[in-house]
């Protein structure tokens, strides 16, 4: 037995020892490595029926990748711009609501960190209760506030504003305001808890020296409320190219969020190597952008999650 | 004069995020009690309960909270136990190896939800075909594979919560224990386990709410056991009803009480704190009042529960047949007036006196309106120009019972 395993043993017992390196292997390799790594060898294999996995033609290939950039085989198109088209939208979409949710919580966040007294803490209250409701319910109240007979139109048109009811959900913008909406939360509190730890001192004394307001949030408190932006940002940017629910119920009809089609690889199309596949190319490009991202505001991995 | 413009831009931006936060689930909450049976707010018809009603005759949706409630609890369950593992070896392990080991177990909360469905989904489905198993064995039950796919990434959740409790314990306690002969499991369950419980606490309550209202892991995962929020997405996709507003203000008028009673709880313990070590004797009745000066969370707690009970009071007792009806009537006596302006205006455009087509006019009391959209009403029996009735409505005149007849 190597010594660090020996010393583990001798410092936690045996038993208690044993159960929390298990408990950690199994979550570790067993739930998060395993699965990702089975995940990306089944994008690599063709759609076979169950016996026919493991025979001589279950054989690795690039086709589920290549159905993604040329579309199906013999397809006029020289490439697949439907589902390449989809996948950018997706992206860019999620960039621009990662921005707009950042621009919206940054204020609150900094306000709330920085007064003190009851009211903090109500505010804090009725920002939590939103996100304890159902993400399903969520997306079905801002249906029912967008629908062409909803109550934005109504109040729109009541008061002279469009003649006519405006279609927001055919437009998508119910679409962008529900993943905004969906995710404030993870943007504020990371903010909040690093610009509540930021010492008033210090924006005082900048404030003496005759910083600007704007100055002041550029040079002392942005640049200290970095990780906790970053944290933000990277969540709020993962969930909403990974989300699913809001897509569904709020997306037009003709625009489709690419997790849609994942769903429709696996559920309709019952192709699971291709859905892998899109599943497999959504992840990499996800997290080399989130990579690239930090390394560009200079942050580190470690203070995700803080 | 600038500050005060300030403060003001600041209220009033603190108002529109509000309004754009809770406003939804106001307006969502509303909708579960006015009649149309297309959730809305505008036009209001009826104050009606009938929704709850419809919700609690859903086989479906009270199939799925009982699925819900399994998968919830072996959520917990799993995912504590996982991250309390998880925490206890990130404080040990060697600090070379730290950082890799935080950035593999904080992973999964930033891997899209579809994605760990589906390598959940594709793992199982290979471990149970190389084990032998048959298809729809334990392996591929909805159950376990969505209680697996949520304790992933629900795991990194409470080994958040519990480290940051971990980190102000006192290693040394343990190592007393262990010097005055206690075994190691001895000393985790009387030293370590009392010191972790609220964040234990916190950890599990979190961990619950997560994985109840999880969709994107599980709607790949669930296979015949469709948790609550399956199901609620399959409502809301294919036709939506208020029964489904009248479940949503349930859940957020549960939440509000629980958020409350939190509030008011930590509240009543600095109060109490202030006071005097013996919190537990000063929780009688007579206290109460006491209790909730300075404490606006557990007024306002008790204000939520007395609306609570004079509403479901009121629904016991109201019933909304009347005022149904006379909407119904109101409609109906809408689209006869509707019909007989069409009516009337094809008279106008083909201007024969005919015996019925007079009929309404002289009825009178039928349209609240008179006969103010008959033009004959105006001008007598000058003839009006055609042109611009005909225009005016797209339906030229189907729905005039007269046109019927002049076919012949």
């Amino acid at each position: 037995m190597p010594r660090f395993l020996t010393e583990f043993f001798k410092r936690n017992g045996i038993l208690m020892g044993g159960l929390m390196l298990g408990l950690v292997l199994f979550w570790t390799i067993g739930l998060i490595i395993l699965p990702q790594l089975s995940m990306l060898d089944f994008s690599f294999r063709p759609n076979l029926p169950p016996p026919e996995m493991g025979g001589p033609r279950d054989v690795y290939t690039l086709e589920n990748y290549r159905h993604l950039v040329f579309g199906p085989e013999g397809a006029s198109a020289a490439y697949n711009y439907i589902d390449l088209g989809v996948f950018f939208r997706t992206i860019v979409a999620a960039i621009c609501i990662t921005i707009f949710n950042l621009i919206l919580c940054y204020p609150i966040a900094y306000y709330l960190g920085q007064s003190r007294g009851n009211h903090v803490r109500i505010f804090a209250l009725m920002l939590i209760i939103p996100y304890w409701i159902n993400e399903i319910l969520r997306a079905f109240a801002l249906r029912i506030i967008f629908g062409q007979t909803g109550v934005l139109n109504t109040l729109l048109v009541g008061l002279g504003i469009f003649d006519t009811p405006y279609d927001f959900i055919r437009n998508d913008i119910a679409l962008y305001a529900g993943l905004g909406y969906a995710y404030i939360l993870l943007m504020i509190f990371p903010i909040y808890n690093v610009i509540e730890s930021l010492d008033r001192n210090q924006i005082e004394a900048a404030r003496d020296m005759g910083a600007s307001w704007l100055r002041i949030h550029r040079r002392v408190v942005i640049p200290y409320a970095k990780p906790g932006i970053s944290s933000g940002c990277t969540m709020v940017f993962m969930l909403s190219a990974g989300a699913l629910a809001a897509p569904q119920i709020l997306g037009g009809p003709s625009s489709l969020w690419f997790t849609q089609i994942i769903y429709q690889w696996f559920n309709d199309n019952s192709n699971w190597p291709q859905g892998a596949a899109y599943a497999v190319v959504l992840l990499v490009t996800c997290i080399l952008l989130v990579m690239a991202a930090m390394r560009l505001f200079k942050v580190n991995m470690g203070d995700i999650g803080k | 004069m600038k500050l005060s413009f300030l403060r003001l831009s600041l209220w009033l931006y603190l108002a529109l995020f509000f309004a754009y936060l809770l406003g939804p689930l106001v307006i969502m909450s509303i909708t579960a009690f006015n009649s149309p049976s297309f959730p809305r707010m505008t036009p209001w018809e009826c104050l009606t309960f009938q929704w709850f009603g419809a919700l609690f005759h859903d086989e479906r949706i009270l199939n799925g909270i009982k699925n819900s409630l399994i998968v919830g609890a072996g959520t917990v369950v799993l995912s504590v136990a996982m991250g309390l593992a998880a925490a206890l070896m990130l404080t040990q392990i060697w600090p070379k190896m730290r950082t890799s080991f935080y950035t593999l177990i904080i992973a999964p909360i930033l891997i899209p939800g579809v994605v760990l469905g589906i390598s959940t989904l594709v793992f199982w489905d290979r471990v149970a075909r190389m084990l032998g198993m048959e298809p729809g064995g334990f392996l591929s039950n909805g159950i376990f594979l969505t209680i697996i796919g949520q304790s992933t990434f629900i795991a990194s959740y409470c080994m958040l919560v519990l480290v940051a409790r971990l980190q102000r314990y006192d290693v040394s306690l343990t190592e007393a224990a262990l010097d005055l002969g206690a075994t190691h499991a001895q000393a985790f369950r009387k030293i370590m386990l009392p010191f972790m419980r609220p964040a234990i606490a916190s950890a599990a309550v979190l961990a619950f709410l997560a994985s109840f209202e999880n969709y994107n892991t599980t709607t790949f995962t669930f296979g015949e056991y469709p948790t609550l929020t399956i199901e609620l997405a399959q409502k809301v996709r294919y036709g939506i009803t208020p029964a489904i507003s009248a479940l949503a203000f349930i859940i957020v008028a549960l939440t509000v009480f629980a958020a409350l009673a939190n509030e008011a709880n930590i509240r009543r313990k600095q109060l109490a704190g202030g006071a005097s070590a013996t919190v537990s004797s000063k929780k009688s009745g007579l206290q109460l009042p006491r209790l909730l000066s300075g404490n606006p969370a557990a007024i306002l707690l008790v204000l939520v529960a007395i609306t609570v009970i004079t509403v479901v009071g009121t629904a016991m007792t109201y019933s909304p047949q009347e005022c149904v009806a006379d909407v119904r009537a109101a409609k109906q006596l809408k689209a006869r007036e509707a019909i007989e302006a069409l009516r009337a205006a094809r008279e106008a455009r083909e201007p024969v006196p005919e015996a019925p087509a007079q009929a309404p006019q002289s009825e009178g009391g039928n349209s609240s309106f008179g006969g103010v959209f008959n033009p004959t009403n105006l001008g007598g029996e000058t003839a009006p120009e055609p042109e611009q009735p005909k225009a005016k409505t797209g339906f030229g005149g189907v729905f005039d019972p007269t046109n019927l007849g002049t076919g012949d």
